[in-house]
């Protein structure tokens, strides 16, 4: 009797050779930009001027030309804030948990979730900067030797716990991005014809280290790799652990919580992995590369949100049910106001994209249909933005004294700064689609032959 | 070759002066000795400047020039040459003095920094306590919109001209002489008037703008002396008003500091109030039991009060409780109306004789002088100046063009008058019509007297060099009559004799010798009252901010928020929910939070005011309008010009009341200002409050201490505490106890602050973002028919309760509480600041560091009782917020001791920090422990009833270490374990049940 196990699905389609991915890969870094990257990158350019303009009128006139109010200190700039940092969670949670966890799935997206988990770190940088009454002195919240007398930051507070790790997990992730680049500039450089590029061939020589694809370059590679996952994966659930503690250590109905941390991180891994499938879905199609981000990519990043969202869920009701059990009538009201008050239109649409939509991708149709993907996907970025509004705005607006109660509008600048925020973001991942290996082809290649029958030819 | 031209340096040159050429060998007429110095290389090796020093020197001296090139702001401060004995820079100094413009009355004490009066208190007297718009008069001192010296026909004029043209066209004047005043109550002022008019043949006539003209005659007719009588309410157990707001503004006086005195429930009695009134008054708020009534409804029950105590009638069901408390507090009891009608206050005044109140609660014999205008007189005058009877009118502490209801009869009087003059400080209203403005000094520049009853005079003194070329009117009149006579001297010669001069100007006060007044025994006509009024009845009345509207153009009363409203920047028509649902009216929140309304045309007889807001009122009468005097200025400045709507032309036959009035929604929506968008306490244990049989049982009534179960056994907060306590043993430990029975609401505390803590004005657009910058608010709660109770009774649901909730009743309990910061003492705004700009200091308090705060606001999200406040702007020099920060004249009303903020700082009540360190110093300096009362804050010295005490918790003698202990004392949020340097005590309501 012969027993012949089932061939694993391959994770890369269309039969490519080495010299194939190569020529995939460097194919968007050396060739022109197409009509549609253009167009994409002009409104995004709009949007980031408006960006431009919005941070520099704030800066001149002061914060007064948001809509905050004496009750209401934080809204769409904390809110912007947490939203991006939740959504660069995933590039590393990709690249250094799926590592550790030897998924190879991971090889296609890594890069691209990493350079999304970057400038989206980028972004959430500028809110706290912004947000500060005198953002010109934003560098007294580093304790650095001063000639103020002995004037010390204050380690209890959690925002000073923010500034560490955000800066933290910003250099570990653009460290542990940059060393998985090495290789592929490599390639880059050595693809690049010196006569027609010298400019181009000397920048990708720098980049990429005078990497020479020597056994003890890629031993050391590997072996760097995989101190910096170990290094990354602890961050990827302290950052927003910490973020959540700008909340959960407050004293505010509604944010005194203290599931935060857990809730937090996996709305961050929801929402991440929601923004990487609007990119690579996008990506794929204007890029060319449907035989590396495959179905079975899309799928795998589904089962991921499905999941995520499910624990976001049960998290939403396990705080209707600590107010409730609490007995606290203040913790009361604040959640029975959050689904019911003048803001219970952010409370039903956080509900519905967060909760109830994720529920379809349990259907197998539903989670391999690209298009009911990327929608369910912008549903997701949408329900997670609103999830953090909701948290900051529906507790603070009506907190213990009723004589305080008011409301929050944005105005034109907190919109300009917001959307404009993510102009910024498509800027620079435009520019990097254009100038990086947007696949890490490298060690791409490792699983081009998984399967016995692709040695055969 | 033409010949070249020869230039000569000068002179010399052209005469061949031998000198010149010696000049032209030599360059320097001496020799300077470089080789001496350079040449000699031992002496440059010894010298002690090496090349390096050299370097430094021309490094430094580089940089210098350079640095000295830039332009930096010169700010020149000019020392005294010859320092003044009395002033020393950085302590303040104080002078009595006194306030009166005709409708605000009190005797005050000036504080002055450096020659600037800065700040108004309360001189301890038991008379009088300033108001809100008196301790703002301060900053009216430094309007920029004052006259800068005498205008004729709107164009400077020097005053030596004006004086010899109004002298001579006064000599020959045809017609009448006229001297409209408001009331006088200075006895100088009055001789003078009178030698003024000697020469003249001056017809005097004093002007109310808000009359009570019909009390003043009524006791005319029944006494036989034309007064309003002094009253008192720390005699009278029962007090019925009939819609006499007299903890607001009626009749000039302040009488809340008497109300409070008779309820102290420490003392086993409370006096019982019963207010029976249309709007929502201060008054009404405060009283223990209110009855919204209309304006003729409450005519129809004084009258029947009048006949059930005469045996006439039986008691209406409304006012049954009333008549038997009237009847068992004989001579114990006070029965007042606001009513301006003769034949109503003689019926009051009848009641208040067969209750045997006269002589006991109300005072006769020594009355007040503060009211004693005749309209029927300044009726005459129009219709004089309109009949070209008047040849010259002179005009002081009025502003008839705005403050009559036929204004325009009156301008149309004034140009037939040939000589026109007003005294008023700036071209107000009836300024711009007149030829002559010859404006007077404002009362902190001024010298005069002030004689409120007859027994008392008040003296004012100038606390400042005039600013401007101004003269006293006293001093104009005594000009014109030929007299040269300083005032000054005039004053001190005609008090000299009377009082000892020197000590009754330190005092501020003297006591006169004076007889009570004849009166005769009560005799009079009572006339039935009854009113017969159809359809909705307006009532006008004063806001508690603008008063009578003549410092309109002040920007602290503007952003000062209406004690019961809780909005500011406006007038608007009060309206009852039931009407506003009967006629289609609403308010709404708009998506920021702010309160819009809707638009009426309002038509009372046949005056029609357009687009004038409603706000919806609980407490309001059902079919009635309220509607505030003292806004819609057209002439009072930058800062008073078009707010609001002017409702003096409402005011038809001398009546505040109006029935028959129409209202017509029409389009568009108005934006109010409103500080307090939510009116209810939901549910929450804010203001804990007991009745006085409750509390005299059980003095812990009301205030359930909160017990936390823990598996040591139920504990308080304190005792379960995460954290390590400061230590508030050694030292002082400042703590601030407010009297929630005591407090009336009347905003005194709130504009002190304001004035002391250099508060921005943030003016109506930011105040309608929820940008307040006051550091205390005066939170109003009304209560709501549904309560906790009541759905657990009737099984409804937590999501319907607190909807019902949010809606106050139709005539709601109201409860006022001071929130300003708590000064935690396990502070949340402290451990989150991520810069250390918010620290704990060792005496309890919570300090603010401005110029560490990097402006993150979580501290303010972070603080439960949202008392921080920040800079969203500068608020300072900046031509967005042309307030009085944005002018030099205006900013010398700023504390010196208190820093102006920069725009992205955070700030909040420092519970007047300057003023405990001054204090501290002062004992150390006198070696001696800081004594009960002397430690101040702004808020504690203004209030005018005692509702706020400060003190060290850690000195038994001080008042506040007793009222920690009190049974009565609670911490705001005490669930919270903030551990409060602030507390409160419970209110406490004289009812029956």
């Amino acid at each position: 009797m012969q027993k012949e196990s089932p061939i694993r699905e391959p994770l890369i389609l269309g039969d490519k050779s080495y010299h194939d991915i190569t020529v995939d890969v460097a194919k968007p870094v050396l060739a022109k930009a197409n009509k549609m990257w253009w167009i994409v990158f002009g409104i995004s350019l709009v949007l980031f001027v408006w960006w431009i303009l919005s941070v520099g009128y704030t800066i001149g006139t002061g914060i007064g030309v948001w809509g905050l109010n004496k009750t209401v200190g934080w809204a769409w700039d904390i809110t912007n804030f947490v939203w991006w940092v939740g959504i660069g969670h995933a590039g590393t949670l990709i690249s250094a948990v799926l590592l550790l966890f030897r998924q190879k799935w991971r090889l296609s997206i890594n890069r691209s979730a990493e350079a999304m988990t970057i400038f989206a770190v980028v972004q959430a940088g500028t809110f706290p900067l912004l947000h500060m009454g005198r953002p010109w002195l934003a560098y007294w919240v580093f304790p650095i030797p001063n000639n103020f007398g002995s004037l010390w930051v204050n380690f209890n507070s959690p925002l000073l716990w923010d500034v560490f790790a955000i800066s933290t997990y910003f250099s570990v992730s653009f460290v542990f991005w940059y060393v998985g680049l090495i290789p592929d500039f490599a390639m880059i450089r050595d693809k690049v014809n010196e006569k027609y590029w010298p400019l181009r061939k000397k920048i990708y020589s720098i980049l990429s280290f005078g990497w020479s694809g020597r056994a003890k370059d890629w031993q050391r590679f590997e072996e760097v790799s995989l101190v910096l996952a170990g290094l990354a994966t602890p961050l990827v659930f302290s950052v927003h652990s910490i973020v959540s503690f700008d909340f959960a250590t407050s004293v505010i109905p509604g944010w005194h919580t203290t599931i935060f941390p857990p809730y937090f991180v996996a709305g961050a891994v929801f929402s991440g992995f929601a923004m990487v499938q609007t990119l690579l879905l996008v990506m794929r199609k204007v890029v060319g590369l449907e035989a590396y981000i495959t179905i079975k990519h899309v799928e795998y990043m589904n089962i991921v949100i499905m999941l995520t969202g499910n624990l976001v869920g049960i998290a939403y009701l396990t705080e209707l049910f600590m107010a409730w059990y609490s007995g606290v009538e203040f913790e009361q009201y604040a959640f029975l106001n959050r689904a019911t008050g003048p803001y219970w239109w952010a409370y039903w649409i956080m509900m519905t994209c967060n909760v109830i939509s994720p529920q379809l991708m349990w259907f197998k149709k539903l989670r391999t249909n690209i298009v009911f993907t990327f929608i369910l996907a912008l549903f997701v970025n949408i329900g997670m933005w609103f999830e953090r509004f909701v948290i900051i705005v529906t507790s603070i607006h009506r907190d213990y004294l009723p004589s305080s109660w008011t409301m929050f509008s944005p105005t034109f600048v907190d919109i300009g700064i917001f959307v404009g925020s993510i102009g910024f973001f498509f800027v620079l991942f435009l520019l990097y689609s254009r100038t990086f290996p947007v696949i890490a082809q490298a060690e791409l290649k490792t699983i081009v032959k998984s399967s016995s029958e692709q040695y055969k030819k | 070759m033409t010949k070249q031209k020869k230039y000569w340096k000068g002179l010399s040159e052209l005469a061949n002066d031998p000198l010149v050429d010696k000049l032209k060998e030599n360059e320097f007429i001496e020799e300077i000795p470089v080789d001496d110095f350079l040449g000699d290389d031992k002496n440059l090796s010894e010298t002690s400047t090496s090349r390096r020093d050299f370097l430094k020197f021309l490094g430094f001296s580089t940089a210098a020039a350079t640095l000295a090139a830039c332009e930096t702001p010169i700010i020149k401060s000019i020392p005294y040459v010859v320092k003044p004995e009395e002033i020393t820079p950085g302590v303040a100094n104080w002078y009595a003095s006194t306030f009166y413009d005709g409708n605000d009355f009190a005797n005050i004490l000036v504080k002055t920094r450096e020659g600037r009066p800065i700040f108004i208190k309360g001189n301890d007297l038991p008379s009088s306590s300033p108001n809100a718009r008196v301790i703002s008069s301060v900053l009216s001192l430094y309007d920029s919109n004052r006259l800068k010296g005498a205008m004729k026909n709107g164009e400077s004029v020097t005053w030596s001209d004006a004086d010899t043209d109004i002298t001579t066209r006064l000599s020959n004047v045809e017609g009448d002489v006229v001297v409209l005043t408001n009331t006088i109550i200075s006895p100088t002022t009055q001789a003078i008037i009178e030698e003024f008019g000697k020469k003249y043949a001056v017809k005097h006539v004093q002007y109310d703008a808000i009359s009570v003209q019909g009390m003043l005659d009524a006791n005319k007719e029944s006494f036989g002396q034309r007064v309003i009588p002094t009253y008192h309410l720390d005699k009278a157990d029962v007090i019925v008003s009939f819609g006499a707001d007299f903890l607001g503004s009626w009749l000039s006086t302040s009488l809340e500091k008497q109300y409070i005195a008779n309820r102290n429930p420490k003392s086993g009695k409370m006096s019982r109030h019963f207010q029976i009134e249309t709007n929502m008054s201060l008054s009404g708020s405060n009283a223990d039991i209110r009855i919204p009534v209309k304006p003729s409804e409450k005519l129809n029950l004084l009258e029947n009060l009048f006949d059930t105590l005469n045996g006439n009638s039986t008691a209406n069901d409304k006012i049954k409780d009333i008549v038997a408390e009237l009847t068992s507090a004989k001579g114990k009891s006070l029965v007042i109306c606001d009513s301006n009608d003769k034949a109503i206050q003689i019926m009051v005044n009848a009641i208040n004789d067969i209750l045997g109140n006269y002589g006991k609660t109300i005072d006769m014999g020594q009355p007040s002088l503060l009211k004693a205008g005749d309209d029927n007189a300044v009726a005459q005058l129009i219709k004089d100046m309109n009949d070209g009877k008047v040849g010259a009118l002179i005009m002081s502490g009025v502003n008839p063009s705005y403050t009559l209801a036929d204004a325009e009869a009156f301008n149309a009087g004034l140009k037939k008058v040939s000589l026109t003059i007003s005294t008023a400080l700036s071209m107000d209203e009836t300024s711009t019509n007149v030829e002559y403005v010859c404006p007077d000094r404002h009362y902190l520049e001024s010298w005069g007297d002030a004689k409120a009853t007859p027994n008392q005079v008040a003296f004012i003194q100038p606390t400042i060099q005039p600013l401007f070329d101004s003269r006293q009117i006293q001093e104009s009149l005594l000009v014109w009559s030929g007299d040269d006579t300083e005032y000054y001297t005039y004053l001190k010669n005609y008090w000299r004799s009377k009082v000892s001069w020197s000590s009754s100007l330190h005092d501020g006060i003297a006591e006169l010798s004076a007889d009570a007044l004849s009166l005769s025994s009560f005799a009079a006509n009572v006339k039935s009252v009854l009113s017969q009024a159809q359809g909705l009845e307006l009532a006008l009345y004063q806001s508690n901010s603008i008063g009578d509207g003549s410092q309109a153009n002040n920007p602290w009363l503007q952003e000062l928020p209406d004690p019961i409203t809780r909005s500011c920047w406006d007038n608007y028509l009060t309206i009852s929910a039931t009407t506003a649902r009967e006629n289609g009216l609403s308010n709404w929140n708009i998506s920021d939070g702010s309160l819009n309304g809707d638009m009426v045309r309002l038509t009372v007889g046949d005056v029609v005011l357009e687009n004038i807001p409603v706000l919806i009122q609980p407490g309001q009468a059902i079919g009635t309008l309220g509607l505030a005097l003292g806004y819609g200025r057209t002439a009072s400045g930058k800062v008073g010009n078009g707010v609001g709507v002017n409702a003096y032309p409402l005011v038809l036959n001398n009546s505040y009341t109006s029935s028959d009035v129409k209202i017509e929604k029409v389009e568009g929506e108005h934006g109010f200002a409103s500080v307090q968008l939510h009116h209810t306490m939901m549910g929450r244990d804010l203001i804990k409050e007991t009745t006085l049989n409750e509390y005299l049982e059980n003095p812990k009534s009301g205030n359930k201490p909160l017990l936390y179960d823990t598996h040591l056994g139920k504990l308080a907060p304190d005792q379960i505490d995460l954290w390590q306590a400061h230590d508030h043993e050694t030292g002082h430990f400042w703590n601030l106890g407010i009297n929630l029975t005591s407090c009336t609401g009347c905003n005194s505390c709130v504009v002190a602050c304001h004035s002391e803590n250099n508060v921005p004005v943030v003016g109506k657009e930011e105040v309608r973002k929820s940008r307040d910058m006051h550091w205390l608010r005066i939170d109003r709660y009304y209560s709501s028919d549904m309560t906790k109770e009541i759905a657990e009774e009737e099984g409804i649901g937590a999501v319907s309760k607190f909807k019902a909730m949010e809606i106050p009743s139709e005539n709601p309990d109201v409860a006022f509480q001071p929130v300003m910061c708590q000064h935690c003492n396990h502070a949340p705004c402290e451990t989150v600041c991520p810069v250390a700009a918010t620290t704990h200091s060792a005496e309890g308090l919570n300090h603010m560091t401005y110029n560490r705060c990097v402006g993150t606001r979580y501290c303010a999200n972070n603080c439960p009782y949202k008392v921080r406040r920040f800079n969203w702007f500068n608020y300072a020099e900046n031509d967005a917020f042309d307030y009085n920060m944005n002018d030099d004249l205006g900013k010398m009303v700023l504390n010196p001791d208190v820093t102006v903020r920069a725009r992205g700082v955070m700030e909040k009540c420092s519970m007047c920090i300057q003023m405990i360190q001054k204090t501290k110093l002062d004992a150390k300096r006198d070696g001696r422990n800081i004594v009960d009362n002397e430690a101040q804050t702004a808020c504690s010295s203004a209030c005018p009833t005692g509702a706020i005490t400060f003190g060290d918790a850690n000195n038994q003698s001080h008042s506040v270490t007793q009222m920690v202990e009190d049974d009565r004392s609670y911490q705001l949020l005490d669930h919270l374990n903030t551990k409060n340097s602030v507390f409160y005590q419970t209110k406490i309501r004289n009812r029956k049940s």
